[in-house]
């Protein structure tokens, strides 16, 4: 016979799970918190059919976008920086990335990005994503491909 | 008298009176020995009973010793063991929201978003693109550098 359980608190780990849970949803999204920048360094190619392990979750999306028939990740970088300060990030062939967290609202995060080569400044922009969400940049020439750069910031 | 005799319940005279009796009265001897057999039966009988329900005497018991084992333990020990499993997920948790982000350079991307607003975009040296294919697919930002790409 299946009967209630009669022990008060029986739902009290579910509650405590639940708290838990929304606490750290609120410490992670909160506007002002850290930002994880992850910038995946892929050098897409013709060269070979390979395609990376590390990009296999979004290997649809990149197959949808381009026709290039290689992608390998040369690199994988990492920053969590607060809003205001500035990242640097090495990139192949003499570039570099500077990406700075833009204050913004709800969970949205903005990201001021600048790519330089050299001295030249090959692109500035200011994005604004989803925490967790990705953008690509891509097009500047290495070896015998191009680098396609993918950002994204939890 | 005689059941007693065989159970050993008769002091020591008696007892020897009765045996001398069994041992000159046949009627009485008779008695004895189908006495003596229905006893053996009964042992016999008992013994097989207690083979079969040996499982579930067995079962009792476990369940008899631990409820005796349950009341020695301190109040608190239950309700630690039925909570044990809260704080360790708690901890997985923290941790797994601590590392996450930075849990190797291998790990493959998740986004959960392709939802990208280009506030401004501009470049000195190349001329760049913006390229939206629609929903379910990034948008990219793609360089043409001059004499390069």
């Amino acid at each position: 016979m299946g009967s209630p359980d009669p022990r008060p608190g029986g739902y009290l780990p579910a509650i405590v799970c639940v708290a838990l849970l929304l606490f750290a949803h609120i410490v992670v999204a909160s506007p002002d918190s850290p930002v994880a920048v992850d910038v995946g360094v892929v050098l897409a190619s013709n060269e070979g059919t390979t395609m990376d392990p590390a990009l296999s979750s979004i290997r649809n999306q990149l197959q949808s976008m381009f026709t290039y028939s290689s992608y390998r990740m040369v690199d994988r970088l990492s920053r969590t920086l607060n809003v205001g300060e500035t990242g640097d990030f090495g990139l192949p062939g003499n570039r570099s990335m500077r990406v700075t967290p833009a204050p913004s609202e709800g969970t949205k995060v903005r990201l001021a990005v600048q790519i330089m080569e050299e001295d030249r400044n090959i692109l500035t922009t200011t994005l604004g994503l989803k925490r967790g969400g990705m953008v690509l940049v891509g097009g500047p020439a290495y070896q015998k491909g191009v680098l396609i750069l993918i950002i994204s910031a939890e | 008298m005689i059941q007693d005799y065989i159970d050993g319940r008769l002091p020591p005279r008696p007892a020897g009176d009765v045996r001398d009796h069994l041992g000159a009265c046949g009627p009485c001897a008779a008695e004895e020995r189908d006495l003596r057999g229905v006893g053996e039966l009964l042992r016999r009988w008992s013994a097989a009973r207690v083979g079969e329900r040996e499982p579930q005497l067995s079962a009792l018991w476990t369940r008899v010793r631990a409820g005796i084992e349950e009341r020695r333990k301190p109040w608190y020990v239950p309700a630690l063991r039925r909570w044990f499993w809260v704080p360790a997920a708690a901890m997985v948790a923290v941790l797994t929201l601590l590392f996450y982000p930075s849990n190797g350079s291998r790990a493959p991307f998740h986004p959960n978003s392709f939802d990208v607003t280009v506030e401004s975009i501009e470049s000195d040296s190349a001329t760049v693109a913006l390229v939206d294919k629609g929903e379910g697919l990034p948008r990219v930002i793609w360089i043409i550098e001059h004499g390069k790409s």
